[in-house]
């Protein structure tokens, strides 16, 4: 069997290096190294893993068309799950160096504090981290998120925090039920007390720290979970840059957080909130058309590029992705996060 | 961008200067080219606070800024780009409002007030981006083209020498301790700068006249540590945990040290210092709380992977920060100047995050071996025994002295100090100070009838210790420091050493090694000019034992 040098740059201009067979994917063959790429579902069907081949050729196996799709593949683009080497490799990563880890992600236990509905088919769901040799603390960077195993289970679902690393150790989700799915059918029945195993945090969705450009974040549905954990980060830490939320659903009913949001506003003065419906009842006061069309405004008349944080459906990314590189965004202003079904 | 006030720039053949992002501190563009404009503005709030002093008008809050704005944009102290936008705001505002009250006080006085030009008339930019376009032209060295490599490294001198100045002033305002002939002083340096001086020898002489002022800000200093924590007393320190939740703190700053004890009182958290702050526990008033439980780690460059270790929270009072890892990143925070994007910053001296962090965080699991080491070196102590350290060398006992000290930091040829040290003949003190120290510290020296071989004087301004022992000793022997059996090898690293190398200069103190090189901006031109017109002597170190047997010949 060949083995081939696997070198990934990253986004810092750092790199890494393994060896990987062609019967092997990179990710796994990284992992054999203990290199611990960010991933996620590690079936070709998130997205998590994605990096961009500069030189070498490959075979790409199966991968969701929905993560990878084709006009991604054809400028090089590639899951790290499902691809195998047919030559030296050299793959750009869109993340630093410090989001690859070189030990076991972290495992552990975590109690129900509090399971309440907020919204029509949305739960928020409130953990507390039990002590360990690590201490209590809950710490993560904002937009990252944790993988919960369903009880009963060995499945795991990754959701996004919504709240900020923290000495408490509480970790807060708001999750979509999804009918019939693993996480939701529990959802259901949980009590408070249950303990869960968690593990992570994971994901590189997070802000870009040293960044200069206001930052607009744009969130349908849940997607608002790991926008508004970076809205309390900036809140908390007193962040000066200018801010803009706009939060997307179709009906009133389906708006949560909105009281969360006032509180990040009392802290974050010069954050800009729009709530966008597509499908308003008479009484909304709030903008009438999707994220599309209220970015689609803004956009239009700015003096200053936003770095964009988009997290949400495929189609929503795709779209907000498009609309900010036809207005002259550049690639590098684009942060963002989808949600695809396990 | 442009930047090379530190050790570290980069030298290559193609030039000198860090030019490129990240500088090799890990400044970014955007943060140098910002750090350049609000120290322009800076030297125009000096060129109006100059004539309003001149008016009678003394505004002591348009000096706090002075400083501490100047604190901000030393190595290594603040790489928050967005703070700096808003620092050159407040700096703005601060020129305007000087400049309106030496306006008023001038035409209640019958004068007619100067129209200044230079950073008094510049005006900053709304935009960011139009910002740094700005930031060329106001760079040290904005006009290198025409006006040469020597006037610029001339002015890089001073204006670098008056950072560390303003540093330290910014250390003992903090505790309450501040001086209208230190302020006057320094605004005079900063309104000469602002003329864009280009006579090399008015600026090398300018460049001493930073060194006494610096001589004046140190003796400041002093006052201010031991009138608010008592003078430095022999101390052993343990340099190895205990068991039980932790807090480490860094940096210089004492008066947030004395914070951070006093709130941790009582909360079953051990205070531990780190790098610069440990002679804080050297001083009464500190080493008075019980939970203040030693020094942990070294030197600021190996904090990366110190502070990883470390199982509670780190505070971070002044410099030297670099890039917090991952892993340490949240529990990191930083406090007065110092800035990195994405650490907490707390500016209101509750520390309450930082005892949460400290009860969460696991702490020390067990307690580790007992290690100490003995500081406590600081002047008081020394010229209380200055007749037994008279009689040593009189007797014979004392052969000569080492200063060895300064800043530390990465470059392999400060092993050069470590030689020093270590090899320092059995008859010989090695005086010490600064975080060059951590070479060699927890070394096995011993002593020459009692006193120790090594004597920890303090942190880097605690150099004003050194040169008031050095003085006593000169007094007892009647002689000048130059004829004193003593040789300085001093380390540097940023601008606080800039300016203790240019007041030793201006002390006329001669024979001092500097390494591990000399600052990039000292041209051979400025080098040679020292020598032969101001005879001073700016040697580079050379071999350690070739150093060591040339210093002790000399005393021979």
């Amino acid at each position: 069997m060949t083995n081939y040098d696997i070198t990934i740059h990253t986004r810092d201009r750092q790199r890494v290096s393994f060896v990987c067979s062609e019967a092997e994917d990179l990710l796994s063959a990284a992992d054999r190294e203990s290199i611990l790429l960010p991933s996620q579902c590690r079936k070709g069907t998130c997205g998590a893993c994605v990096a961009t081949v500069t030189a070498g050729s490959y075979r790409l196996g199966e991968v969701s068309m929905e993560a990878l799709p084709e006009n991604a593949q054809a400028r090089g683009d590639v899951l790290l799950c499902r691809t195998y080497p047919r030559a030296d490799l050299i793959l750009e990563a869109p993340y630093d160096y410090d989001y690859i880890r070189f030990e076991r992600i972290p495992e552990r236990e975590a109690e129900v504090i509090e399971v309440t509905m907020v919204a029509i088919g949305t739960r928020r769901l409130l953990l507390r981290l039990q002590p360990d040799a690590q201490g209590g603390a809950a710490e993560f960077e904002a937009g990252q998120f944790m993988e919960i195993q369903v009880p009963g289970s060995g499945a795991r679902r990754a959701y996004s925090l919504a709240n900020n690393t923290n000495w408490n150790g509480d970790l807060e989700f708001f999750i979509t039920l999804r009918p019939g799915g693993a996480f939701s059918t529990y959802l259901e029945s949980a009590l408070v007390g249950d303990r869960l195993n968690i593990r992570g945090p994971l994901g590189t969705f997070t802000l870009r720290e040293n960044g200069l450009r206001p930052r607009w974040f744009v969130g349908g549905g849940t997607g608002l979970v790991p926008l508004l954990s970076m809205l309390r980060r900036m809140a908390d830490w007193g962040e000066m840059l200018p801010a803009r939320l706009y939060f997307g659903a179709r009906y009133e009913d389906e708006l949560f957080c909105q009281e969360e949001i006032r509180q990040i506003q009392d802290k974050l003065p010069q954050l800009q909130v729009k709530v966008c419906l597509s499908r308003p009842g008479n009484e909304w006061a709030g903008y009438r058309g999707s994220i599309m069309d209220a970015l689609r405004d803004d956009l239009g008349s700015l003096a200053v590029s936003p770095d964009l944080y988009v997290c949400g459906s495929t189609r929503l990314v795709q779209g907000v992705t498009e609309l900010a590189l036809s207005q002259g965004l550049p690639d590098s202003s684009l942060r963002f996060e989808r949600f695809l079904s396990a | 961008m442009f930047c090379y006030q530190c050790e570290q720039t980069t030298r290559t053949p193609a030039g000198i200067g860090c030019t490129s992002a990240p500088g090799t501190c890990g400044k970014d563009e955007a943060t140098a080219g910002l750090q350049d404009i609000l120290t322009h503005l800076i030297k125009g709030i000096a060129q109006y606070a100059r004539r309003a002093r001149a008016m009678g008008i003394v505004d002591r809050h348009t000096d706090d800024f002075i400083f501490y704005g100047l604190f901000t944009t030393l190595t290594n102290v603040n790489f928050t780009a967005t703070r700096f936008v808003h620092l050159i705001q407040e700096a703005t505002k601060r020129r305007e409002r000087i400049k309106l009250l030496y306006e008023e006080a001038a035409r209640e006085q019958g004068k007619t007030p100067e129209i200044l030009s230079g950073p008094a008339a510049f005006q900053p930019a709304d935009g960011l981006e139009q910002l740094l376009r700005q930031a060329p032209g106001v760079a040290i060295n904005a006009g290198a083209e025409h006006l040469g490599s020597d006037v610029i490294g001339a002015r890089a001198l001073i204006l670098y020498g008056m950072k560390g100045v303003a540093a330290y002033a910014q250390h003992a305002r903090v505790l309450g301790y501040q001086s209208d002939e230190v302020d006057a002083q320094a605004e005079e340096i900063l309104d000469y700068l602002a003329s864009n001086p280009t006579d090399i020898d008015a600026m090398l002489e300018e460049s001493l006249e930073v060194g006494r002022l610096n001589l004046k800000v140190m003796e400041l200093l002093d006052a201010a540590n031991t009138g608010s924590f008592g003078a430095q007393e022999i101390t052993s320190v343990r340099i190895s945990p205990i068991k039980g939740k932790a807090i480490l703190v860094s940096g210089h700053d004492l008066h947030d040290l004395k914070q951070i004890l006093e709130q941790t009182k009582d909360q079953g958290i051990n205070v531990y210092t780190h790098g610069e702050m440990l002679p804080a526990n050297a001083y009464p008033t500190l080493k008075a709380y019980p939970h203040l439980a030693g020094n942990l780690g070294g030197a600021w460059q190996d904090q990366q992977r110190e502070f990883a270790d470390f199982p509670g929270p780190i505070v971070m009072t002044s410099n030297c920060i670099i890039e917090p890892g991952k892993s340490y990143k949240n529990r990191i925070f930083t406090l007065g100047p110092v800035g990195w994007p994405g650490v907490r910053h707390i500016d209101n001296g509750d520390f309450t995050l930082v005892i949460q962090a400290a009860k969460a965080l696991p702490g020390f699991a067990t307690d580790a071996e007992d290690q100490r080491i003995t500081i406590g070196f600081g002047h008081h102590t020394l010229l209380g025994v200055a007749d037994k350290i008279v009689d040593a060398v009189k007797s014979g006992d004392i052969r000569h002295f080492f200063l060895v000290g300064g800043c530390d930091g990465v470059s392999p040829a400060r092993n050069y100090f470590t030689e020093v040290a270590d090899n320092a003949p059995a008859d010989s003190v090695v005086m010490t100070l600064g975080c060059g120290k951590y070479r060699f510290n927890k070394h096995e020296f011993g002593d020459i009838g009692g006193i120790p071989r090594l004597l920890d004087i303090g942190q880097c301004n605690d150099a004003h210790s050194a040169i008031r022992v050095a003085s006593a000793l000169a007094e007892a022997f009647n002689c000048g420091v130059n004829d004193l059996p003593l040789s300085i090898m001093l380390s540097w690293f940023e601008q606080k050493a800039t300016a203790i190398h240019l007041s030793l200069l201006a002390l006329g103190i001669k024979g001092i090694k500097l390494g591990p090189t000399l600052p990039a901006y000292l041209t051979p031109t400025l080098v040679q000019k020292l020598q032969s017109r101001f005879d001073l002597d700016l040697d580079l170190i050379g071999e350690a034992q070739a150093d060591l047997q040339a210093a002790l010949t000399h005393t021979a």
